[in-house]
Parts: structure tokens; C-alpha cells; sequence
């Protein structure tokens, strides 16, 4: 505290300085006065008092200066003047400063970015009151767990409030004669109460009302064209009134986190909820455990269940930032290590980027040593020469960290808009703030001292003698070893992203050529959902088949059929039972979790998966005719072994039978990274479904052209159905998004860090080219052939790329391999053809970064260059 | 001739002198001065030079404020007043002289 009150006093002082100056002379003018005074009345005479009282004060100036020193802050004002000269100096040189900052802007700009998507998504606080005495509740390790079970846990009152919500659920939405699905979050009624989420307009829900809704500000503006007198609106959701009461604020962060923003929250009990507690007053997480954990055995003397044991792995954790993501380790991790990576990658840009604006620095510093040493001799201190070339430094990250700021604010903004439209959508708000900003000020800081420190240093080690004697036109050894080691340092660290970039560019590759196991050229796929209840099991299969009907009959329809679950598409996605099967129906057990899909009999066709053995499915298996599966070859080996599983009877886990009818072959179920997956598949309609089908339609020409008609056939069968209908390839997008991003930003990352190291190499060799111009002269002169000439600048170049080759390479290879856990299996980060193609990239542009110095060197003419003085 | 010279300020007690000077209200600089050299029977003397220094590194520090008034005899001078902060700093400063002071006469008579 004290000390900021000085800093604030010298501060304040700096603003007073000439009055300062004349109110301390006319304070040392009555000093000396007054001794004069006293001494005259002592009996002195006038004159002798004065000159005594003056002698006696001593020297004022020296006075002064001591005085003034009291307030100054030496280093702020000569910092002040550094700056000052170090802009002088960029201004006089200003393509050079121009390419600096740009490059240093350029890599924080990406590197800033990525830090505020990584801390939006993984660190952001919910929006909610008081987030620290607000709970997750987890009991036999699940989040979820159904309505009467949470129904008993609120009646024990054991916090101050017990809530629960339900994301994902889809609600129809009927406005005109179209019906949209909606990504709507159903909350018990006390929810706004427990969680205090404020809302921007109206009011929350509150306990005991139903019928009800709060809808999102993105939700409110693109679908109700902001109506400002939205409450009391009345919206159609799943064939009933709902009000909206209440609009919630632009920057509402849900508590579910990541970014994820419903359009809707509503009343309405859903099957099972997420639990959130509020803590009271003072009490701890422990004490919360301890009060919970025996209503839990009580839970499980109400509700037996044999599967879950309610009062195993109770846990409660926070709802935000860095707390939530280390408990939630397992599904944030890899998205955590992704962000990790994008962050080291760009940081390495930035420090290429460093390495060449060093590198400048350095070529300066030692053209000027001349005049350092003149400084020093004249009684300049090292430590002050130090000083003012590190400002110049610091001006070059001051402003690259701005520029680089505005290219964040900038991007964020753009990718602030950004709705990925998975069922509950993700948006991601994103907003500077002073985790921002101190990031920056740190980057800064580093930037300063790693384009600054070496140049700063080594530019003025040179001794006052040497440099004089020398005449400064010769470069110490140390400064060109130090800026080779540079360009050795950038072109190693190149390798090293080029190859990371290589892989997720072949990752891109093999994710977009879709090898996935099926073909999505010709096939649409339109999501049908009815309002829950409408139909009983057997309507909606009539329903169901009317649809394939029409769907039929439409002009450039091959073929169509139902499905329950769309493949790579990690939100509409496969179930994955799992269980004790008896093969056989004999006494022996297996245990496997698998994908699982209902499908219609034409699906194979469509979507072009071959059935190795046996048949696909009929027309015939209906309810009430044998039941039928078919397995995929993983899931037939590991049941079956290497007999052919064709004809056998397999007992699931819930004692039901089916015969294996077929085998089809594998392919991708729910990410394109998993290998081998397994799969069963049943007849679609053999299984009892009352509301909800995708379905698949092979179509003649490009599927986008019956995207239309297939839609309008579909919401023709009913009005209240919600009803989405895209070409597969657009639905898989979801799938390619992480591909996607990561071969953008590493590939683009990569090539612009390639680009600074050849230019890094390129004004290392043509620098040391004009340095040698005069030797090269006397060698041409003395007979040297011009191939000696290329051979001498060739050899420099080609040494100091094998050296940045060989390290490079030596730390890629063991680098890049983590990344596996980002690329599909098929693209191996050791395979040795990605380091020969990184090789091979980074020798052309080397050579290309030669070619200008190379003609230089051969085009010096020994008469001027010997002249040349 | 030696044994009138005035014996030199131990490191840090001009901020205590000061600081004591002044806790019975302010002061101009040289009214200070007088004020230490009289209290001390002309043992302590401060240097002029050393003084201005001194006190607006006080100033700076925040134990002083100072301003313009008039002199006892009627010219323009600077005042410097004690603040709370520089009260504490006294009271803070006087013990620890003390307790120093008492420990270097412990040892002169015992030792």
C-alpha cells in the first residue's frame, strides 16, 4: 500500500517539475535569509552575514539536485526517453520495423486468439449467483438419474435448494404452418430459483408454474425478431401453449458449460434430470458428501435397482472454471490437450517470429558498435546502451502485442457469431477481459526479452578498443555464429510444425476422401420427430411405412428406410449398450459394448455397406415374426469366434434371442478415430418406436437437389412433426469439424512459421554476403571461377539447413507423437514418409531463400568491389 | 579543537530527529534546524546541504506534507507538517532507537 502511494506521489511530482524547481529555490533563498537574520542580529554585519550564511548552506545546485533526486524515478523518464529514441529509430527504418511487427502481430494474434477460445470454453464461469456454493451432483457415477429418484432426494431438504435440468431435449416448434426443432432445456420449477440465473427481460420461471418458458437473447432476436414485447407471447412447443415470461441475457453461459446454449428453457418434468444443489451458508463440499451419502442408501432401500447402486460413487463438483474441468477430467481432457497444442504451436510462430526481429537486431547492433564504443568511452555506462536497445525491443512488442490484440479482437468477434449447430447448439461468447490482458503483458515481456536480450548484450560486449580499431565494419565472429544459430533454431522449429501440419492435413485427407465404410454421395437424411405421445408404437410404424412410401415414389428416389441413429454424428448418436451375450443361447458369456442401430431393410443399399454372409434385412421381419440381427465383423469374431455366425442364436443381455440373419462389414460408427468398432444392427421394425425416425434416401442425382422434396414429403405426414432434412455429406460435417480446424490453423500456422524461417535464412545469407563482398572480390580477382563463388554461399546456406534439418527432424519425430490421439488411426505420426515430405519442403524453400544472395554474390565485380571502402 | 567538533549523525536518526521535531506542530526548514541544534545544546548539528534532501524524501514517502505560509518574521516560507502515516513512523522509529540505544549502553557498562 505504501508503496503504491509513493509510486502515486512520483508520479503526481512529474506533473509539477518547473514549480518543484522554483518553490525549492525560493525555500533555500529563505533558509539562507534567515540564518543571515540571526546572524546580524548576533552583531555581523549585513554583508559578512549573508556571505556567512550562504558558506555555511554550502552549494544549492548540489542541493538541488539531491532534492530532486528524492522524487525522480530515473528509470521511468529514461524510459520515456528510450522509447522516444527507439521510435526515431524504427521510423528511419521503417520497412524493417513494418515486417517485424507484422510477423510478431501475426503469430500473437493467433496465439492470443486461441488462449481466449480455450478459456471461454474450458475456464468460463456459468452464469448464476454465487457459482462457488453451487453443485453437481453425481450419484452411482452419473449425473443423470430419473425424476422420482430426484423427486425423494429434493423432498429430504438436505441443501438450500435442489434443482434439475435436462439438455437434451428436442421440443417442437409450430410457428405458421412450418415446425422447427428446437433445442430446448427442460428445468424442474424451482430451477431459476436454486441457480439465481438472471434474466435480461421479464422474470425467471418460478416454483409451481407450468406451461412456461424463458427463451435465450440468440434465440429471441433470430427467431422472434427481438420482439420487445415478447413476454407474454405464447409459443407452440410440442402441441401446447407455452408463455414466455422471460429473455435471458446476451452473455448467458449455461452451466452446462463449453459453450453449449439451448434456445429455450421450459416447465416440463422430463424422464431424468441433472442435479444441481445449492450449498448453505458455510458448508463445505466434505460436509455436503457426508449429509449425502446415507439419503443415498436410503435411495437405494427405496428404489432397488439391480444395475445401479444409488449411494456408489456419490460426488459433487463445482459448476465452473478450472475447478470443474479437473473434475471433469474425462471428457475435457482431450479437448483440453487440443487447446494445449494450438497454444504451443502459435507460441512457437511468435517465437520464430522473435528470432528473426532478434536476428535484425542483432545485425544493427553490431553495425553500430562503432558507436557504442564511442559512447562508452566517452563514460556511457554498458547497463544504459543495454537499456536503450532493449526499448527498441520493447517498442517492437508493444506494438506487435497491439496489433496482435485488435487481429484477437477481431477474430473473437468474428467467431463470437459462430453457431455450431449440433442439437444443443454451441456458441461460444467471447469477450477480452483481464485474464487477456495480463496474458498479453506477459507475452510482452517475453517477446521483449527474446527479440531484445541477446542483440542487447552481445552488440555491446565488444570492448571500446576493438571496435574503434576495428573501424566497426567487420562483424565479431560471436554475431554471426549467434545469428546462424538463430536461423538453425527457426529452420528446426519449422520442421517441427510442417510436420505436425503435414499430419493433420493427411488426417483432413483421409477424413474428407471418407473411407468411413460407406458411401454419402447420393444419400439424404431427414430427422422426423413427433410430439412425444401422439402415436402408440403400432400407429406410428403405419406412419413409418407411409412415409417410405412416399419417399418411394418420388421421382429420383432409389431407395429409402428408417434408422434410429446417424452414424459420425456424435450428437444424434449411436446408442452403445453393452452386456453379458450368450452365444448360442449356450452357458457361455461375453461381454461387449457396441453401437446399435435399427434399420429399415434397404440400408445397407443405401448407404452401401456389404454384407459379407447371409442377407440384410427383409421387408418381413416385422413384430411378431422371428426376431433377426445382424452383427458386423468384429462383433460376429468376437462372439463367434472364426465360425461363420450366420444361422447362429445369440442371447442378449436381457435374456431376448435373435438369430444372426447377417454380416456386415465394418465402417465407422461414431468417430472417424475409433478402429474396429462393434456393431449389432436390429430391424427397424421389429423394435417398438413411437415418435422419432431418421431416414435414409438413396437418391439418383446429387442429393442436394432432393433435399427439398424429401423435406416436404416428410412434414406433409404430419403437422406437428419437426422435421430436418440434410445431404448426409452436411450432416457429417460435425464429424469433420476437428479435422477440419486442426488442419487449418496447424497447416496455416505452418506455412506462415516456414515462411519467417526462409526469410530469417534468407537475410542471414544475404547479409553475410554484402559483409564478404570485398573478400569475394579479391578471390574472383585472384582466379576464383564462379563456381566457386556459388559454391561459397551455397555451402553456407546448405550447412546451415542440414544442421536445422537434422534437429529439427530428431525433435519432430518424437514430438508429433501424442498427436495420434487427434488423427484418425489410419494416419500414423511415425510414418517416415510425413518427415521426407517435410524434408522436401523445407530444402525448396531453403533454396529459394539462396537464390537472391547466391546472384549477389556472383554478380560483385572484383574492380568496384575493391574500390568499395 | 577535536573535542569541539560535532559529533557525526548515526545512519537514519535524521528522519527520527526530524520526525520528533515536528510532532509538536509544523515548521519551515530552517526553524528545524535551530529547533535540533538548541534541543541538543548545539551537540547535533544538521547540515543545510543535507536537509532539503531529507525532507522531501519524507514527502515522498508520505510521513510530511508541506505549505506556504508566512514566517515569524513575516516572510513567505514553507511549513512541513507531520501526517498520520509520519506519527506512526515516529512512534515506530523512537522505540526501536531506544531499545538500541539501551543495548549499546548495556554492553558499554557490562562488557
Amino acid at each position: 500500500m505504501a508503496f503504491w502511494n509513493e509510486i502515486g506521489n512520483r508520479v503526481a511530482w512529474l506533473f509539477r517539475r518547473s514549480r518543484f524547481d522554483r518553490e525549492l529555490e525560493e525555500e533555500m533563498r529563505f533558509h539562507i535569509q534567515a540564518r543571515a537574520d540571526e546572524l546580524e542580529q548576533a552583531g555581523v554585519s549585513s554583508a559578512d552575514a549573508l556571505r556567512r550564511a550562504r558558506r555555511e548552506f554550502g552549494s544549492t545546485l548540489r542541493s538541488r539536485e539531491e532534492t530532486r533526486s528524492a522524487w525522480q524515478m530515473r528509470w521511468l523518464e529514461d524510459l520515456g526517453s528510450d522509447l522516444r529514441y527507439a521510435a526515431r529509430a524504427l521510423r528511419r527504418n521503417r520497412a524493417l520495423a513494418l515486417a517485424a511487427v507484422g510477423s510478431l502481430a501475426l503469430g500473437i494474434g493467433a496465439n492470443t486468439t486461441i488462449f481466449s477460445i480455450a478459456k471461454e470454453a474450458l475456464f468460463s464461469e456459468p452464469s448464476c449467483r454465487d457459482s462457488k456454493s453451487l453443485v453437481e451432483i453425481s450419484v452411482s457415477g452419473n449425473t443423470w438419474i430419473p425424476m422420482s429418484q430426484y423427486r425423494f432426494l429434493e423432498a429430504t431438504h438436505a441443501f438450500d435448494g435442489l434443482a434439475g435440468m435436462n439438455i437434451q431435449m428436442v421440443v417442437n416448434w409450430r410457428d405458421g404452418n412450418r415446425t422447427y426443432r428446437l433445442a430446448g432445456t427442460r428445468v424442474t420449477g424451482n430451477f431459476f430459483e436454486v441457480t439465481g440465473i438472471p434474466v435480461a427481460m421479464g422474470r425467471p420461471i418460478e416454483r409451481g408454474e407450468s406451461d412456461v418458458a424463458v427463451v435465450t437473447h440468440g434465440f429471441w432476436t433470430k427467431h422472434l425478431g427481438g420482439d420487445p414485447k415478447v413476454v407474454g407471447r405464447t409459443l407452440a412447443l410440442d402441441g401446447k401453449p407455452y408463455t414466455v415470461v422471460g429473455v435471458l441475457p446476451r452473455d448467458h453461459r449455461m452451466l452446462a458449460g463449453f459453450g453449449f446454449t439451448p434456445d429455450l428453457y421450459l416447465t416440463k418434468d422430463p424422464i431424468e434430470v441433472i442435479m444441481y444443489a445449492r450449498l448453505p451458508r458455510g458448508m463445505t463440499r466434505q460436509a455436503a458428501y457426508a449429509a449425502l451419502k446415507p439419503i443415498c442408501r436410503e435411495l437405494d432401500r427405496v428404489y432397488p435397482d439391480v444395475n445401479r447402486k444409488w449411494a456408489k460413487e456419490v460426488r459433487l463438483s463445482a459448476v465452473g472454471g478450472v475447478e470443474r474441468l479437473q473434475e471433469d477430467g474425462q471428457e475435457a481432457i482431450p479437448l483440453a490437450a487440443f487447446f494445449g497444442m494450438l497454444v504451443v504451436v502459435t507460441a512457437i510462430v511468435v517465437l520464430i517470429a522473435c528470432a528473426n526481429v532478434s536476428s535484425l537486431l542483432l545485425a544493427r547492433a553490431f553495425t553500430r558498435s562503432r558507436e557504442f564504443a564511442i559512447r562508452m568511452s566517452l563514460g556511457g555506462s554498458r547497463g544504459r546502451l543495454v537499456r536503450q536497445l532493449l526499448a527498441e525491443s520493447l517498442l517492437l512488442a508493444l506494438l506487435g502485442t497491439g496489433a496482435g490484440l485488435l487481429l484477437n479482437l477481431w477474430l473473437t468477434r468474428l467467431l463470437s457469431g459462430v453457431h455450431i449447430p449440433t442439437p444443443l447448439p454451441i456458441e461460444l461468447l467471447i469477450q477480452p477481459d483481464r485474464m487477456l490482458l495480463a496474458y498479453s503483458v506477459a507475452l510482452t515481456f517475453v517477446v521483449t526479452l527474446a527479440t531484445g536480450l541477446v542483440p542487447a548484450l552481445k552488440g555491446t560486449r565488444a570492448g571500446i578498443g576493438g571496435a574503434l580499431k576495428e573501424g566497426g565494419r567487420q562483424n565479431g565472429p560471436a554475431g554471426y555464429s549467434l545469428r546462424n544459430a538463430l536461423v538453425v533454431g527457426q529452420l528446426a522449429v519449422s520442421i517441427l510444425l510442417l510436420s505436425a501440419g503435414l499430419l493433420f492435413l493427411r488426417n483432413l485427407m483421409y477424413a474428407t476422401s471418407f473411407n468411413a465404410g460407406f458411401d454419402t454421395s447420393h444419400a439424404v437424411v431427414a430427422t422426423f420427430q413427433t410430439v412425444w405421445g401422439t402415436y402408440t408404437p403400432q400407429r406410428f410404424a403405419g406412419l413409418v411405412d407411409t412415409a417410405l412410401e412416399r419417399l418411394r415414389a418420388l421421382p429420383g428416389v432409389e431407395a429409402a428406410s428408417p434408422a434410429s441413429a446417424v452414424p459420425l454424428n456424435p450428437f444424434l448418436a449411436f446408442n452403445r449398450p453393452g452386456g453379458q451375450f450368450r452365444p448360442d443361447a449356450g452357458s457361455r458369456t461375453v461381454r461387449v459394448q457396441y453401437n446399435f442401430n435399427a434399420v429399415g431393410p434397404d440400408y445397407f443399399r443405401i448407404m452401401g455397406i456389404p454384407i459379407l454372409q447371409g442377407r440384410a434385412f427383409a421387408d418381413s421381419d416385422r413384430l411378431g415374426t422371428p426376431p433377426v440381427a445382424i452383427l458386423n465383423e468384429t462383433m460376429a469374431r468376437r462372439l463367434f469366434g472364426n465360425t461363420n455366425a450366420v444361422g447362429h442364436i445369440l442371447r442378449f443381455p436381457d435374456n431376448r434371442d435373435a438369430t444372426v440373419v447377417g454380416i456386415a462389414r465394418n465402417c465407422k460408427y461414431v468417430t472417424l478415430g475409433e478402429e474396429n468398432a462393434m456393431a449389432l444392427y436390429d430391424p427397424y421394425f421389429q423394435q417398438d418406436h413411437s415418435a422419432f425416425a431418421h431416414f435414409f434416401v438413396r437418391t439418383r442425382s446429387a442429393p442436394e437437389t432432393m433435399v427439398r422434396k424429401v423435406d416436404e414429403t416428410l412434414a406433409g405426414l404430419d403437422a406437428g412433426a419437426a422435421v430436418e432434412t440434410r445431404a448426409m455429406g452436411e450432416i457429417f460435417a460435425g464429424a469433420l469439424l476437428p479435422s477440419r480446424l486442426g488442419a487449418a490453423i496447424l497447416g496455416s500456422m505452418a506455412l506462415f512459421g516456414l515462411m519467417l524461417a526462409s526469410i530469417g535464412l534468407y537475410g542471414v545469407l544475404l547479409y553475410a554476403t554484402q559483409q564478404r563482398i570485398r573478400e569475394i572480390g579479391i578471390r574472383v580477382a585472384l582466379g576464383a571461377t564462379p563456381g566457386d563463388v556459388l559454391a561459397m554461399v551455397v555451402g553456407q546456406s546448405l550447412r546451415l539447413v542440414t544442421a536445422g534439418m537434422v534437429i529439427g527432424l530428431a525433435v519432430a519425430a518424437a514430438a508429433v507423437r501424442p498427436l495420434s490421439m487427434f488423427l484418425v488411426p489410419e494416419v500414423r505420426p511415425a510414418d517416415p514418409m510425413n518427415f521426407v515430405a517435410v524434408a522436401c519442403a523445407l530444402a525448396l524453400v531453403a533454396g529459394l531463400a539462396t537464390v537472391a544472395p547466391t546472384a549477389r554474390a556472383l554478380r560483385v565485380d572484383p574492380a568496384v568491389a575493391l574500390k568499395h571502402e | 579543537m577535536e573535542s569541539n567538533t560535532v559529533p557525526e549523525l548515526l545512519p537514519g536518526t535524521l528522519y527520527l530527529l526530524i520526525l520528533r521535531t515536528l510532532s509538536r506542530g509544523p515548521l519551515h526548514g530552517y526553524a528545524i534546524v535551530k529547533r535540533i541544534k538548541d534541543a541538543s545544546r548545539e551537540g547535533l548539528r544538521i547540515e543545510d546541504g543535507s536537509l532539503y534532501p531529507a525532507l522531501n524524501r519524507m514527502l515522498v514517502k508520505g510521513w510530511l506534507t508541506s505549505e506556504w505560509g508566512v514566517s515569524e518574521n513575516n516572510r513567505k516560507a514553507r511549513f512541513y507538517r507531520l501526517t498520520p502515516e509520519g506519527r506512526k513512523q515516529l512512534n515506530q522509529e523512537a522505540g526501536e532507537f531506544d531499545r538500541l540505544v539501551r543495548a549499546i549502553q548495556m554492553v558499554m557498562r557490562t562488557a
